[in-house]
């Protein structure tokens, strides 16, 4: 899905493409999460009537699938990793490892008791 | 002590008024939970880090500074040379006439 792809590299970390189609697939959900949410809501409001809510939900499944929150992973910005993510780091548990080790993390410091 | 039920209501309303919310005594299944929520995009869209500090950005900040690109100076380096010595790319043609000239079938 290249079309959303943008034209120049704007990613600052650790490139694959799987990193680059995962930052791709945030900004197209981010760019059509209200319309995502507007029309949740009409699915949602059993007060409307039941032509506008079926109707919704046809225009809902056939978003692009780009658009749905359940595409978008943590990766590794250091590795580009896609498994074992601390996500308060962004980073996969060995890189933050090395990181946290070699003080580049602040406020993280190996625990010994 | 019960309470009565318009008693009970108009706490709900008044509720509502105050935390700013839907005043739905029927119960009914208005889908506000939806727009209630967070828009939640701008933060996934930032995970991240953007790309920055790169020449040619360095270069539109400042315009008064000369700013030396060494890839680029190689890349130009590279092919003085290779002009020199009659290698370089050639010319892009500019007319269909032009872009026949070599393209003629060899027998």
């Amino acid at each position: 899905m290249s079309q959303f792809r943008a034209k120049k590299l704007d990613l600052g970390c650790y490139v694959n493409i799987r990193n680059i189609r995962d930052h791709t697939k945030r900004k197209v959900y981010a760019q059509h999460e209200p319309e995502r949410q507007a029309l949740r809501y009409l699915i949602r409001n059993t007060s409307l009537p039941q032509r506008v809510r079926a109707q919704a939900q046809l225009q809902l499944s056939q978003m692009h699938c780009y658009t749905r929150y359940t595409q978008i992973k943590n990766r590794c910005i250091m590795g580009g990793k896609g498994r074992g993510i601390l996500s308060d780091f962004r980073m996969g548990r060995y890189q933050f490892r090395l990181n946290a080790l070699s003080g580049n993390i602040p406020g993280v410091k190996k625990a010994s008791w | 002590m019960a309470v009565p039920r318009s008693r009970v209501l108009d706490l709900m309303r008044t509720q509502c008024r105050i935390f700013n919310t839907t005043y739905n005594p029927e119960r009914l299944r208005l889908g506000t939970k939806i727009l209630h929520q967070r828009l939640k995009g701008p933060s996934i869209a930032s995970y991240y880090p953007p790309r920055i500090g790169t020449i040619k950005q360095l270069r539109r900040l400042y315009p008064e500074y000369d700013i030396s690109d060494e890839k680029e100076d190689e890349w130009i380096e590279h092919l003085q040379v290779q002009t020199s010595r009659g290698k370089a790319p050639p010319k892009k043609k500019k007319t269909a006439a032009d872009s026949k000239k070599f393209n003629k079938k060899k027998h």
